[in-house]
């Protein structure tokens, strides 16, 4: 039963600040993402939880006990890096079976852990294996089973399968899922692949450039960025964000995009939280969320590049400075050079502050 | 300008066969990809086509010319390599020019290239700058020119972008085509993540244990699959694999949980292939056969990757947007049968047969 509570949290490495003034609980039994590109501080905040770096200011507290002084062996945490680190002179059984040894477990618990572990990450198989010569997919397998076999409160795991290749990704994501609602673990996973949070956090916390920029459920940071950062981030391709002004029309207040032409009247929520003249904002709406209109309608950009991914065409879009990417179903009538004439669906459309960068919310 | 063609060429190490009677002929100015998991062959094509490997036997020709004998030098083939490494200590333009400086090129021609190349990937005003002043895009643009400037026929590259943060990948795989189409020349391409490869290839061959088991634009590959295996090769959820239960005219699937009226003239039909966004998904109203209960919800935001429990393996939903489905639901799957891949017992296709067979 532990949650985790980051308080005021702050990290300096010399003059650099890798963190700031960081707030943030980890429920109990939650799954929590920690997610941004590299150097925006969430392996530091991962560190500080492990007990592998302490805190230049601000207090860990797991349950109601500060983790202060509190060494990284006695945190009760398992945890999982990018590189397994796996003992190559051993067989896959001898390491998973690994930590139970070394805390003396009676050898028939240790055989039935072994065995369900190595059922649940489907290492049944390869037990007498020797290690060394394993691919690194199974490799990155058995650290994570090694790991969890001790059934730690708190499961840490640092760009667990960024080393792998991209299909046995997608089945370590159902693994790793899997596998926390069997342990029910508190679970704090740092990636800077939106796609693996999106997909396994029950909540993700945003982070770049040291600071917390969102926390919430994947879809509440999808449907509803806090700022430019966040919707750039979250989603593949990210959201689009056009720079205009708002200005009134006969049907309403729009944002005029200069050579785009108008947008779309706002919906009154929307229109609610601009006014004409207070300045540039960016007109924010995601690549799904487009629909192909007449030739007289909408927005108007020439397709720069189709690119078709399976079931899915993304169409870039615009040769100018500004430039936007749609999502449809199937390459038909898309053709490079041609005009697309698209509007975004009202509701879709998020609006920013273009000198702040944060989201503008009608009152 | 290069075509490069591999006749029935064969590679062993000791016992392991990595390249096993390839055939194949990559066009001039093609962005082809090799693709296939680890261990396919898919570098040791790289290899023999560089000329550090010879093959055991079988025809390597450039341009139409046996070059089975010739010494890597002499194919002029440039390899971009992983990472796309540049001098830190270099300027961008001392970067570029250092393959014609290492080869003692006259310094006017070392010029003249430098600006030819310079201009054709819009680097021209950067080449003043330090590697560390670059942007990942710009230094890709560099590490590109270098490849290009003592004119290849052609230039490979080994999974160039892996080591790239996710969104990273997403652009500059799409930076990578333009360049490709911008400086022309034959790209021959190899990566390990699908969705990489379906976005810049022109071509793509599809590599098993050193067999080619395919070749098509990936759209051909990814709507008509030769086999299981490159079905499951592509697609992100793979594609859902399902043993044919024939009961009449309909295919009794999942356990009963999807029913499909079987095509007329198709025999010998012992596995389907399903994209996961083909099948859909309804709330179940009740009816013939039974449903299938949804053990996972996974949301992307634009689409919604549903799990399944029907039958002996899970199956996976792409639905778009975000439905309100919760996991534990009871829900109906039906699935236009145009959309069905049907797989005899090796594992071929037997209908939607396309591309160049092999």
């Amino acid at each position: 039963m532990t949650a985790i509570h980051l308080q005021n949290l702050v990290k300096r490495f010399g003059p650099f600040t890798a963190l700031k003034t960081m707030d943030l609980t980890i429920e109990n039994g939650e799954f929590m993402a920690l997610l941004g590109p590299s150097g925006c501080g969430k392996s530091t905040t991962m560190n500080m939880i492990a007990g592998m770096e302490s805190p230049s200011e601000g207090r860990i507290m797991f349950g109601d006990r500060d983790m202060a002084g509190v060494p990284m062996g006695r945190r009760g945490v398992g945890f999982v890096f990018q590189n397994y680190a796996i003992f190559t002179h051993m067989t896959v059984r001898q390491n998973l079976a690994y930590g139970l040894r070394a805390t003396r477990r009676p050898a028939d618990e240790i055989a039935r852990r072994t065995k369900a572990m190595a059922d649940l990450l489907q290492l049944t198989d390869l037990l007498d294996r020797p290690s060394a010569g394993l691919s690194v997919n199974i490799l990155q397998r058995v650290a994570i089973g090694r790991s969890a076999i001790m059934e730690p409160a708190i499961f840490l795991l640092d760009e667990p399968l960024s080393n792998v290749d991209a299909a046995f990704r997608a089945v370590m994501r159902t693994e790793l899922k899997q596998l926390q609602r069997t342990f029910k673990q508190t679970m704090v996973y740092v990636t800077h692949d939106q796609l693996e949070a999106m997909t396994m956090a029950d909540r993700i916390a945003v982070m770049d450039h040291g600071v917390l920029q969102q926390v919430g459920t994947p879809l509440e940071i999808y449907n509803n960025p806090a700022n430019l950062f966040v919707a750039r981030f979250i989603g593949s391709p990210g959201m689009n964000l056009l720079q205009g002004t708002p200005v009134e029309t006969a049907r309403g207040l729009a944002i005029d995009l200069g050579p785009l032409g108008l947008t779309p009247t706002l919906l009154p929520e929307q229109a609610a939280a601009v006014r004409p003249g207070k300045g540039p904002v960016l007109y924010g709406f995601r690549p799904e969320q487009a629909t192909i209109v007449g030739d007289a309608q909408g927005m108007a950009m020439p397709v720069t590049f189709v690119e078709r991914i399976g079931a899915r065409t993304i169409l870039h879009l615009g040769n100018g400075p500004q430039t936007a990417k749609t999502v449809f179903e199937n390459e038909a009538g898309f053709e490079q050079g041609k005009i697309l004439h698209f509007a975004p669906h009202p509701a879709a459309v998020r609006l920013f502050d273009a000198a702040t960068g944060t989201a503008l919310k009608g009152h | 300008m290069a075509e490069i063609a591999f006749q029935n060429v064969t590679k062993s190490y000791g016992a392991t066969v990595a390249v096993n009677d390839a055939s194949f002929t990559v066009a001039d100015n093609e962005f082809f990809c090799f693709f296939g998991p680890p261990l396919s062959g898919k570098s040791t094509i790289l290899r023999l086509i560089l000329g550090l490997e010879k093959p055991d036997s079988g025809e390597i020709l450039i341009d139409g010319k046996r070059v089975n004998d010739t010494t890597p030098a002499a194919r002029n083939i440039a390899m971009v390599f992983q990472n796309l490494a540049l001098f830190p200590h270099m300027t961008a333009a001392e970067n570029v020019r250092f393959p014609l400086v290492e080869r003692h090129e006259p310094a006017d021609k070392i010029a003249t290239r430098l600006q030819d190349v310079a201009e054709k990937l819009h680097i021209a005003h950067i080449l003043h700058k330090m590697p560390g002043q670059l942007s990942g895009g710009e230094r890709q643009r560099v590490a590109i020119a270098r490849a290009l400037v003592r004119d290849p026929a052609a230039y490979l590259m080994d999974d160039p972008i892996s080591a790239l943060d996710a969104r990273l990948r997403e652009e500059t795989r799409v930076e990578l085509k333009r360049i490709q189409r911008e400086a022309g020349r034959t790209l021959i391409y190899v990566t390990h993540d699908q969705e990489e490869a379906m976005s810049v290839a022109d071509r793509m061959a599809i590599l098993e244990r050193g067999i080619l088991r395919q070749i098509g634009r990936p759209v051909e590959i990814y709507d008509h699959p030769a086999t299981t295996y490159v079905a499951q090769l592509l697609g992100s959820p793979g594609v859902n694999i399902l043993s044919a239960r024939r009961m009449g005219a309909t295919y009794d699937l999942a356990d009963g949980a999807l029913q499909l009226t079987a095509p007329d003239g198709l025999a010998g039909v012992t596995e389907l292939g399903l994209r996961p966004e083909d099948l859909r998904v309804t709330p179940w109203q009740g009816g013939t056969g039974r449903p299938a209960t949804v053990t996972e919800v996974e949301p992307l935001g634009g689409y919604t990757v549903v799990t399944l429990a029907a039958g002996p393996t899970p199956l996976r939903a792409l639905m778009r947007g975000q439905p309100d489905i919760r996991v534990g639901a009871e829900v109906a799957l039906t699935c236009d049968p145009a959309q069905v891949i049907y797989f005899g017992d090796k594992g071929q296709a037997l209908s939607r047969i396309g591309g160049e067979r092999l």
